[in-house]
């Protein structure tokens, strides 16, 4: 018995560091100390032995079987181990580059839009959205612009065949339809949908009959304001103002309103800021919108009393803020797209 | 509109000092004048720059080409030793003496020094360094008569600055220099100095006289005509004073009787016009239409055609002028002119802006009166040209003026509160600043205390001033003049006001958010695109709608129905240039016809280069229609509809996707929406954008009406702790029908015959064609998953279920089940 508990051991001892395999293991153990094992044989022998020699007998076995249980065991981990290995691969190379590609980039005119809208929302203000088609009225007569006057000559418009119509851009009478040449048409649509107290900035693409140049663009954007409600002032203008160019441009940066000339406004002005760490543009007055209180005509057109509301408006050139903030010497850059460029604004 | 600082001063003491030119330049942008450019001209002012006099001169002892001057600049016992290189002088001549603390051009500083040990306090100049002139050969040597000790700046009084002035179309008075002296005035404090007048209406007369009389047939148009002849005028160049400051604004000088209305122009804004008398045939005027189809040369030599609507001043015959734009060749004055007839008359602005754009003719005329000039200057300024007439080309005033119709009359009063002043500008100021800037414009306030204790002042409007109107523009006068740097900087007073963000614009950051998330660049392209490439890809019908009616140039001459070919646009650019770019998106509006109508609708849309992963390390997957697919379901969460409500299917032939590998789902007319994705038409690509490899796409479709739908608030319900049970089953059928449609029937099979417990979820797993099964034949193969809310299901009842589902799917369609 002795002896065939040695056989046992030591062929389980050969045996298992040849085993691959889970099935392997399952069935040499099988072989072992499975119902017809040698192991459980032996054990099943443990009757026949002499009473006196039981003790020193259990003790041998029980030590066989200790002996083998150790072995198995390691075989287990050794192939739980080669499992786990061919499931996770060798060891990565934390140096190499991810090969996936990289998060994109909000395009440099949004990201100035998106800050611009931000800074305006944080002191109350919310974004309205309206039509990029737009008729002569509501872009032009409802802005006290009427149709012989000079100020029609500032912009030439693109227009629409005039027999064609949208279904989804509202005609006053039967004025023709062209495409906006500025935001402040959002100003009167929001008018004649809301009631004061108004406060809105609406951010938006602009057309104008523009020669492609440096600083010309088919298409550009403009962010329009307007603030609408008993008891707004000069003041509050100049406040507003100040705070957003402030923000924009950093602390040191200083503005000034220099009176202009727009139908829509009254008294009007253009904006104009200087900053003494932009480059090229430091310690120049830069022109960067135009402004005003919203000329009592306005309010008539549509249907606020201005003898009891008054309001500020105002505009300006997202692309000319861009350049500005961005050392943008050709607003055609945006429009290309190359990614180059794009990346140097992530 | 060009203003010469030199001319200004006929009108207002301005002080070179206090108010220099660059003084100017700095305060006219803040009265709303801005300032494109300035130019100076002539030599530049420079202090310290006297006439002296060479007393004697030797030999420098240690230098050949140097001598040591003494030099007087006229204080008697006083001299300069002043060493200098140029020889060109002689003892006693005038010369130009650049005395220590001179800065010259070039930011030259004079000092005393030493020159090879010689004493040098000053320099003795040429014109070159003076920017007097070119000469830089020796030093300039002035006429012996010059006085000694004559500053420079006097010397030269020529020198002048003109300013080119931007001013707004509301104040057509400042397009003079009494108009910019006026604003000056009111800045400055300073009086304006207007012209004196000799001339009157009343005149001694000829027994010939010129013209009898002037009809006037378009009152409406010509309110007021007036004109008065001269005899005897002796045209020819204009004297060097007037040529001097006709060309100092840019124009170009004719004649003297022509340089003289124009400077009469360029003084008062009022437009006058000369005709030789001669050239007036029957002794009579008219101001008529014209009549269809007349012709008529004007003074550009341009035959022009004109329309019934244009007014015209002519004789008995022909037309001799555009009313108020340009006179014709036919009347012109030239040298062989000597008897004038000067015209003074207000037009309409609506007429002449008409007749102007119908030409396409601009004259410094038309400009001014189509903006409205001041209909009481005329006659005073009739009266100024014929002074300067009779003074530059001599002549007699014949007769008395000749007056049809009577002027408009334009003196209007403004009320205005000083209270609603101060509640306006949201600052403190007192009624006797309010009024002191009102009065130094030359408005006339009379105050009136109203009922109750409410200070009211009715403000006389002078003629010039048209613009002003009410209470608001007499504010904006106030503010200007009193100067905006004063209005007090104030922290933001934010009132809170609800209004929510629109949700176009909160849908489009989130859509922007979420794309860059997945390596989108977001790319920004032109609204307007190719005629040709409109019809290519989406019709003639498109191509009809959406077509500008004045495009600019023919690439940019219809609105864009997709965002898709300005990506591809990019895609070309960015392969051309190797950027190794692969994903862009933009979102934007496109516009659509419907029904020969146009609609403006909202857009995303994406482009990905199929096999974007390039030469790397490790490979990727290859992006396809489920990656377009993946990216437009849930672009379209992000804007509010559940995937779940969306079937795609195949997309008839089309130029811009590839046939059998792109899909649409939704109908932006019916739905709100639209959704189109997929690979784009290959062989296009390559034709059109040189681009080989294929490029997947997705473009969403919004209209502006899909962004107010009320999003519906999420609702809990309660979910079921107990295990689920999951059956599969395999399905044979036509290659031909759509997976999901299977997948819908037999989710709608499973609702129907579970009782007592539900179906979770029926989904696609496998797909198999092939091998084993019949020719024309699909297998696909979906796992169902069953779950009740109180108890673990048995075996049983879920065989049960499962033995229905697969009964209705055999009673109701023709798929066959896969055992």
């Amino acid at each position: 018995m002795h002896e065939e508990l040695n056989i046992i051991l030591t062929g389980v001892r050969e045996h298992c560091p040849e085993i691959s395999t889970r099935a392997e293991f399952e069935s040499f153990k099988a072989t072992i100390s499975g119902p017809n094992g040698s192991l459980t044989k032996v054990m099943k022998g443990m009757g026949k032995v002499a009473k006196e020699d039981k003790p020193a007998m259990g003790k041998l076995i029980n030590d066989t079987k200790a002996a083998v249980i150790t072995e198995f065991d390691a075989v287990l981990e050794r192939l739980e181990r080669a499992d786990l290995a061919s499931k996770i691969g060798p060891p990565i190379d934390p140096t190499l580059p991810v090969p996936d590609c990289r998060r994109g980039t909000l395009h440099p005119i949004s990201q100035v839009r998106e800050e611009m809208v931000d800074l305006f929302r944080r002191i109350g203000f919310s974004v309205a959205e309206a039509t990029e088609l737009e008729t002569e009225h509501y872009c032009f007569d409802a802005l006290n612009i009427p149709s012989d006057h000079p100020a029609r000559d500032m912009q030439d418009s693109y227009y629409l065949p005039d027999q064609l119509t949208v279904s989804n851009v509202s005609k006053h009478s039967d004025e023709k339809y062209l495409l906006r040449t500025h935001t402040s048409t959002v100003q009167i649509r929001t008018m004649l949908n809301e009631k004061p107290p108004i406060r809105i900035v609406a951010p938006g693409r602009c057309f104008r009959r523009d020669t492609p140049d440096a600083t010309h663009s088919a298409n550009f954007h403009q962010i329009e304001g307007l603030y609408i409600n008993k008891g707004v002032t000069i003041l509050d203008l100049k406040a507003t103002l100040d705070y957003f160019v402030k923000s924009i441009f950093g602390p040191k940066a200083k503005t000034r309103l220099r009176p202009s000339f727009f139908p829509f406004t009254e008294p009007s002005f253009e904006m104009d800021f200087f900053s003494p760490d932009l480059g090229k543009l430091s310690n120049k007055w830069l022109e960067i919108m135009g402004c005003g209180m919203v000329d009592p005509e306005v309010f008539k057109f549509v249907g606020i009393d201005p003898e009891v509301y008054t309001g500020y408006a105002f505009g300006m050139g997202i692309e000319r803020i861009a350049m500005i903030l961005q050392g943008v010497d050709d607003i055609r850059y945006y429009y290309q797209n190359d990614l180059r460029f794009l990346k140097q604004f992530a | 509109m060009k203003i010469s600082y030199n001319w200004l001063k006929k009108y207002i003491d301005l002080d070179p000092v206090e108010h220099s030119p660059e003084l100017l330049a700095e305060v006219l942008p803040l009265l709303g004048f801005d300032v494109e450019e300035y130019e100076k001209s002539g030599p530049p002012q420079i202090e310290n720059v006297v006439v002296g006099q060479v007393l004697e001169y030797i030999q420098h002892p240690d230098a050949d080409r140097l001598r040591c001057c003494k030099v007087s600049t006229g204080n008697v016992g006083e001299f300069h030793d002043i060493v200098c290189g140029a020889k060109n002088f002689k003892q006693g001549d005038k010369v130009l003496v650049a005395l220590p603390g001179a800065v010259l051009p070039g930011n030259f500083k004079i000092k005393a020094a030493q020159l090879r040990g010689q004493p040098s306090a000053g320099m003795l100049c040429s014109a070159k360094e003076l920017l007097i002139g070119q000469d830089h050969d020796g030093i300039m040597v002035l006429d012996p008569q010059t006085d000694l000790g004559l500053p420079l700046n006097e010397l030269f009084l020529e020198a002048d600055t003109v300013f080119n002035l931007e001013i707004t179309p509301n104040r057509v008075d400042v397009l003079s220099h009494i108009g910019v002296a006026r604003e000056l005035s009111a800045k400055f404090g300073l009086p304006v100095k207007y012209p004196k007048v000799l001339t009157s209406a009343e005149n001694c007369s000829s027994a010939n006289p010129l013209i009898s009389s002037v009809e006037v047939d378009v009152p409406k148009i010509c309110p007021s005509y007036s004109a008065i002849c001269i005899k005897g005028v002796k045209v020819g160049p204009s004297p060097t004073w007037l040529k001097d400051v006709i060309e100092g604004v840019g124009l170009r000088s004719i004649n003297n009787v022509v340089d003289a209305t124009n400077f009469v122009l360029y003084e008062t804004c009022q437009p006058l016009h000369a005709f030789d008398a001669a050239k007036i045939k029957g002794g009579k005027l008219f101001v008529r239409m014209a009549r269809e189809g007349e012709k008529i040369t004007t003074l550009d030599e341009v035959e022009r055609t004109l329309s019934a609507e244009m007014a015209l001043i002519a004789d008995a015959e022909r037309p001799l002028a555009l009313a108020g734009l340009m006179g014709s060749l036919d009347s012109e004055v030239d040298y062989n002119t000597t008897d004038l007839v000067l015209e003074g008359a207000y037009f309409t602005p609506n007429s002449i802006r008409l007749t102007s754009r119908k030409l396409g003719l601009s004259s410094d005329s038309s400009y001014r009166f189509e903006r409205g000039v001041d209909p009481q200057g005329v006659i005073p300024a009739l009266f100024r040209a014929i002074d300067l007439i009779l003074e530059v080309a001599g002549g007699v005033v014949d007769g008395d003026m000749i007056r049809v119709g009577s002027m408009p009359n334009s003196e209007v009063e403004v009320m205005l509160q000083p209270e609603r002043v101060r509640s306006f500008i949201g600052f403190d100021v007192s009624d006797q600043q309010i009024q002191s800037v009102l009065e130094s414009l030359g408005l006339r306030v009379c105050i009136q205390e109203q009922a109750g204790s409410t200070v009211c002042w009715a403000v006389s409007i002078p003629s010039y001033r048209e613009d002003l109107k009410r209470d608001v523009d007499l504010i904006e006068e106030f503010i200007r003049i009193y100067g905006t740097d004063k209005i007090p900087e104030s922290e933001v007073a934010s009132y809170g006001i609800s209004l929510n963000d629109h949700r176009i614009y909160t849908v489009n950051e989130s859509l922007a958010n979420y794309l860059t998330g997945r390596d989108f660049n977001e790319a920004f392209l032109y609204s307007l695109r190719d005629s040709e490439e409109t019809e290519f890809f989406f019709g003639q019908s498109s191509h009809e709608v959406l077509a500008l009616k004045n495009p600019l140039q023919s690439d940019q001459s219809h609105l864009r129905p997709s965002l898709v070919p300005g990506l591809l646009d990019v895609l070309q650019l960015n392969t051309a240039r190797a950027t190794g770019a692969t994903r862009f998106f933009e979102r934007g509006h496109v516009y659509r016809e419907v029904n020969a109508e146009m609609v403006e609708l909202h857009s995303v849309a994406f482009a990905i280069v199929a096999d974007e992963v390039g030469r790397t390390w490790r490979r990727r997957e290859v992006a396809d229609f489920y990656t377009a697919k993946n990216i437009c379901e849930e672009a379209l969460e992000i804007a509010g509809t559940a995937a779940n409500k969306l079937t795609f299917y195949p997309i008839a032939k089309s130029n811009l996707w590839q046939d059998g590998h792109a899909a649409e789902a939704g109908d932006f007319m019916k739905m709100g929406f639209e959704v189109t994705c997929g690979l784009l038409n290959f062989s296009v690509l390559k034709e059109r954008w040189d681009l080989s490899t294929p490029i997947i796409a997705g473009s969403i479709l919004m209209t502006p009406k899909y962004f107010e739908r009320r999003v519906k608030r999420s609702r809990h319900s309660s979910m079921s702790n107990q295990p689920a049970s999951f059956k599969d089953l395999s399905l044979i059928v036509d290659q031909s029908v759509f997976a999901g449609d299977i997948e819908k029937k037999v989710a709608s099979f499973a609702k129907k015959a579970v009782k007592g417990f539900d179906c979770e979820d029926v989904h696609i797993f496998d797909i198999y064609l092939g091998e084993g099964l019949p020719d024309g034949k699909k297998s696909i193969a979906l796992s169902m998953s069953f779950r009740a809310s109180d108890r673990t299901l048995k075996d049983r009842e879920v065989n049960i279920t499962f033995d229905a589902i697969q009964k209705l799917i055999l009673e109701k369609t023709d798929y066959q089940i896969r055992k």
